[in-house]
């Protein structure tokens, strides 16, 4: 399972001076359905296409299957790619779409016919090999991509913000069925998105990115619980960022309050940055409490009410079931092990 | 079908258009079936004569045969010329592709009947390249002008056809390329296409309609013009825009509509593919 099929070694990539992708390094399983998750322009694409063939590093090693494939042109990689606009044939019909990576393998007539009706099944689309590719919908071109690329059995299939362009609905519905489609196929699956929720949701692992430089690397759990730095904890998901001090072996000091914690690996009287996630944050009777503020808005989210509460001149976020009115004193309260320490960057 | 939208404004047009083409066009119409002399119409009469002609006399259809040649020969050459060029331009990486257009649109800014007659002084007998070319030995090579084949083809006249039109070739096929969405290149490629076998099945597909548009914007003057095979091909070189331009001189007024009609006739047919193809339009800039 866990078998590395493509790696990248210290590759960086540079436009007229101004470096897009930073000396990164990272490894990916056979099998595996990795996210490149950033915010626009911090090199995802650029990644993505040097691993396609369509872009040549400046240094560093792209590795596949143990031989290093830099020179390799994109018509000689086993890897296809869903583009972020579909980039369909306009000329050809959705059969023909499909069928064009077969025909270039030269697989036979009969053969060609009927993967092609499985890849249309697979992506719900039967009987539509017919269709002019402009008659569809944005959401059936969509799946017409992923058909045409899929079709081919890629050992890699690359997807550059496949679903940026549909609308709520449709997108979570092809999350999940991304997701299927990877797990039925055993596809290593290279997925790039600047949507937090979405690399949440469907990857394996998360390479979380920041201008060319790879920031953390790990499960989405991992990523979302042990964020190594601000940018992190604050790009997945929302957090409270607190400056505090590890005052000794599982005590940490913050808004002038010590309080207990499991996290390890800093020096006594270290500075630290110290991550606490909305929905960890319990709301108490003020009386007692260590953290004592004041309610300054309170929103309803659907499922849970978004408050802030300004304590010691700070703002606060908490997710909570229960609404407090504005102007009311709350408490809070945090259990020790949902206080994430994170060293300070400089 | 807005024309009723737009009420007294389109008055002056309808005027116009009646009165300058389609009062001519009618009296093109009448004229072919009529012997006059000239546009003597007091002593026309009726006949039949000019259509008769039409479908016995063999100079037409020799002249229609030579006029087809030469304006299909001059097109596969502008073709042949005119894509590659269209192609380097519109993937090269200069920062002002518009420059290298209009460096081909510049000549078309002098007179094309100079151009033709500066062309015909150059393939002539009294030419310099002629005088260099026979002073070591190699006067068989020139004068092309007067070489006619069998087959109506005359290297003069095609030659003056390519210099003329080899622009509106370029620039519908530089429009149509210009716009293919480099990223099904890259799909193509993708997919398991190497360069030579993505531009078969993907940029030359895509570009038919700007081939289209300018084989029918080289072929059609090329077809009918008549100033270049009358400048460039030799007088015993007939073609059907040479004939049309005679029998008018010649005051046969009757067969000279005849053979004009027939070649709108033609040009409108084109038309109407070019419009089947290019539904919107988009490659007649
Ligand atoms: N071909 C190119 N030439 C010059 N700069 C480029 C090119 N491609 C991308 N860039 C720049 O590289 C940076 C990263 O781009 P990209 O990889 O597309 O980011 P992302 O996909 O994460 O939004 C951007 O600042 C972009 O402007
Ligand atoms: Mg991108």
């Amino acid at each position: 399972m866990s078998k590395k099929l493509i790696e990248l070694r210290n590759v960086t990539k540079t436009y007229d001076d101004i470096t897009v992708v930073d000396n990164i390094s990272l490894y990916i399983n056979e099998n595996e359905f990795i996210t490149l998750l950033g915010p626009s322009g911090c090199g995802k694409t650029t990644t993505l296409r040097m691993i396609g063939g369509f872009e040549k590093p400046d240094s560093g090693e792209i590795i596949l299957n143990g031989v290093v494939v830099n020179e390799l042109p994109p018509y000689e990689r086993p890897i296809n790619t869903v583009f972020q606009r579909y980039a369909l044939f306009p000329h050809l019909n959705v059969f023909d779409n499909i069928a064009f990576g077969l025909k270039n393998q030269k697989v036979p007539k009969q053969e060609i016919a009927e993967r092609v009706e499985t890849a249309l099944k697979l992506v719900s689309l039967p009987n539509f090999g017919a269709r002019k590719v402009a008659n569809l919908s944005g959401g059936q071109q969509q799946r017409i991509a992923i058909a045409r690329a899929i079709v081919n059995r890629p050992k890699i299939l690359l997807l550059d913000e496949p679903l940026a362009a549909l609308d709520l609905k449709l997108r979570q519905n092809m999350q999940y069925e991304l997701k299927e489609m990877q797990r039925k196929l055993g596809i290593t699956f290279i997925y790039v998105t600047h949507d937090q929720e979405e690399a949440l949701t469907m990857s394996d692992t998360i390479v979380v990115m920041r201008d060319g430089l790879i920031q953390q690397i790990g499960t989405p759990t991992g990523i979302y619980n042990e964020p190594r730095n601000r940018f992190v904890a604050r790009f997945i998901g929302e957090s409270n960022i607190l400056e505090g001090t590890y005052v000794r072996q599982n005590v940490v000091s913050f808004m002038g309050v010590e309080f207990d914690c499991v996290d390890i690996g800093f020096a006594d009287g270290e500075k630290v940055d110290v991550v606490i996630r909305p929905e960890d944050l319990d709301l108490i009777d003020p009386v007692g409490a260590k953290l004592v503020g004041v309610v300054s808005s309170s929103i309803f989210k659907g499922v849970h009410f978004e408050l802030c509460v300004i304590v010691q001149e700070k703002e606060f976020v908490i997710h909570t079931y229960e609404n407090k009115n504005v102007g009311q004193a709350v408490g809070l309260r945090v259990d020790s092990y949902e206080i994430h320490l994170m060293k300070v960057e400089n | 079908m807005n024309i009723k939208k737009l009420g007294k404004l389109v008055l002056p047009y309808l005027v116009w258009m009646s009165v300058l083409v389609g009062l001519p066009l009618l009296m093109m119409v009448v004229l072919t079936f009529l012997k006059s002399n000239a546009l003597d119409l007091g002593t026309a009469e009726f006949s039949f004569d000019s259509w008769r002609i039409l479908f016995s006399d063999v100079t037409v259809r020799i002249a229609l045969k030579n006029s087809f040649v030469n304006g299909i020969i001059a097109t596969i050459i502008c073709f042949v010329i005119g894509y590659p060029i269209a192609y380097i331009v519109a993937n090269s990486n200069f920062s002002n592709k518009l420059i290298i257009l209009v460096l081909t649109i510049i000549p078309m800014w002098s007179n094309s009947l100079l151009r033709n007659n500066a062309i015909a002084n150059i393939l002539s007998e009294r030419s310099i390249v002629n005088d260099v070319l026979s002073n070591i030995g190699l006067n068989f090579i020139w004068p092309i002008r007067g070489v006619v084949y069998e087959s109506g083809f005359s290297p003069a006249v095609v030659i003056g056809l390519v210099l003329t039109y080899l622009p509106f070739m370029i620039l519908p096929i530089y429009t149509v390329l210009e716009k293919i969405d480099k990223s099904l290149l890259e799909a193509s490629m993708d997919l398991g296409s190497n360069k030579i076998k993505t531009f078969f099945k993907v940029t030359f597909p895509l570009s038919i309609k700007g081939v289209t548009t300018g084989i029918i914007m080289v072929f059609l003057p090329s077809f009918s013009g008549f100033a270049i095979p009358k400048i460039l091909g030799s007088g015993s070189l007939v073609f059907i825009g040479t004939l049309i331009d005679s029998r008018f001189m010649n005051r046969n007024y009757n067969f000279g509509s005849l053979l004009s009609l027939v070649i709108l006739l033609i040009i409108f047919g084109s038309m109407a593919l070019i419009f089947k193809v290019d539904k919107e339009g988009e490659t007649l800039i």
